[in-house]
């Protein structure tokens, strides 16, 4: 017989309502065997008393349903954004609020590279920095003999140094419209989109996307996830070439992998091409590392302006956004993956954007019915209660970029889409009440993964600004704590193994250091997180 | 820097005929190594005699063209044909069809190791009326249309006349009937016609070309000013002016957009146009070259 390991907890948050809290729960070979107090287990035999997380609070591990394995990679390079934020290794990088901080930091990490190597940064956002916009000057005083290049956190734009600049053959003499220039004629170090900062890139050989093929990216990955309770994380739009699947499995499958993934397979190809891959790669699913899913783009974002809005559009009389899939071929992609019985993740930030996709997903639904199909709307930004409703009626789920209120809420209300659609903006509680599945993310590495800072957000919807941004739309604690465990649970067709502290389930734990349902609501996101325990080990940080 | 790699894209709608239009570049008799980089390759129809090996994601042509899908990241598999060995003497994209052509082909601006090539939308006939005036891709189709340096229209019949003046006033480009052009390469590709057999000109719409070969010496604002008096019939204008005793100028010009990029070696002045034969002459061009 298997060894039993009954943990003792100050309280478990189970989030399973026939015991919603306890204090003991049992696990045998990664399996919750019983939950209760300290006698739950006995029925099962002997069992091992783990007091090391005694003092501690557990809840089921938590869900990330939407961000990307670059969120890991990325820590490759140096962090040079305005928010303070933890790398894989939980190092905290205070946030930069000047420019002067930014080039002593750039300096202090170009010195810990090897010679020659160029500094690559990340996450700059001139939007926290007012005064003279980021140019090649600033960046000289980083470095004049190596290359340096810093990506912009929308990852649209890339100011560079002189020395980049020449090794890439940017001069006076460039005529692109992406390579700024200023009032002489030389260029000022600004390369806007990727067509301009191509001559950097291939020559300092920076892949954003090619990182996350690395064992030591999916392993940095595994990491942001501990230090935030999440113990199963999409990465949703992926390559997933043969040759990365192999990857995959060999280090998910290691015994110390502390994380499920679950990928979805980036749509780009022709519908029957993508099909048929998704059904091929399924077949290659493992417990740690779940595969089948496909991610669909529809349309950009809305601080970009390349959302699709519906009427009355964005405010100053900006054109309205951008497709990244036609409608016709959103038609197509969701009918054959939905006939072929895929699970799709489709990324609808504007609400003409949710609009096309919810009649494209009735059309399928009318011409091939599939009631557990639980396709889900990602970011669901500008949904109104219309759609929300069809999206009940159809069983489609919403996975609400709640982070985004705090992050950009002050930006929506100002300058992109008004007032009122930004008060009523990532809408939980309509979701809710008209009985969709939803589950809220962060989209890391766009924002920083913490599911516990995600539901801080929903409950309370405070902006930059401290402001309450659309009062009538906070969820509760409970709610948003289902959100980023069953809710997320559910949308990964995952609910049955995952999400609740509940016999039979996979024995995957947040370890807190307090209780979320005893601290103010405006303190949740303060909640400590001390780990993980996955399958049954612990993984204190 | 004078064997830079021309980038040419090929845009427009879902649907338009992109792919027709390739295949039949790829079938054409151009003499030239193209690389081609499409989205998929479900419509790609390569004879099968002219098909030297085909994997799963490249299809290596007898006549030395390939054909490659282009994978996630289009501008790293760009990276990749700049890093071969054996450069191809052209490089054709396909914008997927939603795409703004123009944020692909700045990059052959952008980058010192690519030659501007041109933006080519193709646009159906028969659907174009409706699709402008639809609301949800209306704007993304005009965009297409706005960024071409050349549109060819596809699937046009005698009964619909309609499609080229509501083209004219989107466009700044030439616009060619795809029905009624021979060859399609020239336009395409910037080949001079001494390069097509004569039996190709039959019947259709043939192209002129102009020539000039001398030891004039251009400023780079001079041979600006000079290229933007250009007649707009000149589809393809191309080569290289000399500037002073240690460099010269290599010149793209497709359709209404000029590219001068530094070359930094002595050149003689050696530049060659073409047009199609029912809209411009020789003597035009020359005309215009010599005021």
């Amino acid at each position: 017989m298997s060894e039993i390991t009954l943990f003792e907890a100050r309280n478990i948050i189970t989030m399973d309502v026939n015991r919603p809290l306890a204090t003991h729960v049992a696990v045998r070979e990664g399996e919750i065997l019983a939950v209760g107090g300290e006698d739950c287990a006995q029925q099962w035999g002997t069992a091992r008393l783990d007091r090391s997380l005694k003092h501690a609070v557990l809840m089921p591990g938590f869900v990330e349903g939407h961000a990307h394995m670059t969120a890991g990679a990325i820590w490759r390079y140096a962090y040079a954004g305005y928010h303070d934020r933890y790398d894989p290794s939980g190092v905290l990088w205070p946030g930069l609020r000047d420019i002067d901080a930014f080039i002593i930091r750039m300096r202090e990490r170009l010195d810990e590279l090897q010679p020659e190597m160029p500094l690559i940064g990340w996450g700059f956002d001139p939007i926290f920095l007012p005064g003279e916009r980021l140019n090649r000057h600033h960046l000289d005083r980083i470095s004049r003999a190596r290359p340096v290049a810093i990506m912009f956190s929308n990852f649209h734009i890339m100011c560079v140094n002189s020395v980049a600049l020449e090794m890439a053959g940017l001069d006076s003499t460039t005529d692109a419209e992406g390579v700024t220039k200023d009032s002489a004629g030389e260029p000022t170090g600004e390369l806007r989109e990727h067509a301009s900062m191509f001559p950097v890139m291939h020559r300092l050989n920076i892949d954003f996307r090619g990182l996350n093929r690395q064992p030591d990216s999916i392993r940095a990955y595994a990491e942001v996830a501990r230090r935030v309770g999440v113990t199963t994380a999409t990465d949703l739009f992926s390559r997933l070439q043969d040759c990365d699947i192999d990857t995959m499995l060999q280090v998910t499958g290691q015994t110390d992998f502390m994380l499920r993934i679950v990928p979805a397979l980036a749509a780009q190809e022709a519908p029957m091409d993508v099909a048929k891959r998704a059904m091929e790669i399924r077949k290659r699913s493992r417990d740690n590392l779940r595969l089948g899913a496909v991610k669909i783009m529809t349309d950009g974002a809305i601080q970009g302006w390349t959302a699709r809005v519906k009427s009355p559009g964005y405010v100053g009389g900006k054109p309205n956004g951008i497709w990244n899939t036609p409608p016709e071929r959103i038609f197509a992609l969701v009918e054959e993956m939905h006939q072929c019985g895929i699970q799709m993740h489709i990324h609808v930030n504007g609400d003409e954007a949710a609009e096309v996709t919810l009649d494209a997903l009735e059309a399928a639904l009318c011409k091939h019915p599939w009631p557990s199909h639980r396709h889900v709307l990602q970011h669901c930004q500008l949904m109104g209660r219309d759609l929300y409703r069809r999206a009940a009626e159809l069983g489609v789920c919403c996975n609400i970029f709640a982070n985004h209120i705090w992050y950009f809420g002050d930006q929506h209300a100002a300058i992109t889409i008004g007032e009122d659609r930004a008060l009523r903006m990532d809408a939980c509680r309509t979701a809710l009440d008209v009985g969709v599945n939803i589950a809220i993310h962060s989209d890391a590495p766009v924002t920083p993964m913490a599911p516990l800072f995600t539901a801080w957000c929903a409950v309370n919807r405070k902006t930059m600004s401290e402001r309450t941004l659309g009062a009538a739309q906070c969820i509760s604690v409970q709610e948003a704590l289902f959100a980023i465990t069953m809710g997320a649970a559910y949308t990964l067709k995952l609910d049955g193994e995952i999400g609740s502290v509940e016999t039979g389930k996979r024995a995957d734990f947040a370890i807190l250091g307090a209780d979320p349902y005893e601290v103010d609501p405006m303190n949740l996101k303060d909640v400590e997180v001390l780990g993980t325990v996955f399958g049954g080990a612990v993984n204190l940080l | 820097m004078n064997d830079r790699l021309p980038l040419s894209v090929i845009s427009g709608y879902l649907g338009a005929g992109k792919t027709t239009l390739i295949n039949r570049v790829l079938a054409e008799k151009h003499g030239q190594r193209l690389f081609v980089l499409v989205n998929d390759f479900g419509a790609i129809c390569i004879d099968e005699c002219l098909l030297e090996s085909a994997t799963e994601d490249t299809l290596v042509l007898a006549n030395g063209c390939v054909c490659c899908t282009m994978g996630a990241d289009l501008f790293l598999a760009v990276g990749d044909i700049l890093d071969r060995a054996d450069r191809p003497d052209h490089l054709l994209i396909e914008a997927s069809g939603i795409a703004d052509p123009s944020r692909i082909a700045q990059v052959a601006k952008a980058e010192p190791q690519l030659a501007y090539g041109g933006i080519t939308t193709v646009v159906d006939a028969q659907l174009l009326p409706k699709q402008l005036q639809d609301l949800r891709i209306g704007k993304q189709v005009r965009q297409q249309i706005a960024a071409a340096d050349l549109v060819c229209i596809s699937k046009a019949t005698s009964s619909d006349p309609a499609s080229e003046p509501l083209l004219d006033a989107q466009a700044c480009a030439p616009i060619v009937n795809l029905a009624k052009v021979d060859q399609i390469s020239p336009a395409l590709l910037g080949l001079r016609p001494s390069n097509i057999p004569a039996r190709y000109l039959t019947g259709h719409n043939s192209y002129i070309s102009w020539q000039y070969s001398g030891k004039i010496k251009l400023c780079r604002a001079a041979l600006l000013a000079k290229l933007k008096q250009r007649p707009d019939d000149i589809l393809r204008l191309k080569g290289f002016v000399s500037n002073d005793d240690e460099t010269a100028w290599q010149v793209q010009c497709v359709g209404p957009t000029t590219s001068i990029k530094p070359v930094g070696q002595p050149l003689a002045t050696t530049l060659v146009a073409i047009g199609l034969s029912d809209r411009i002459t020789e003597d035009e061009i020359e005309r215009w070259w010599r005021r």
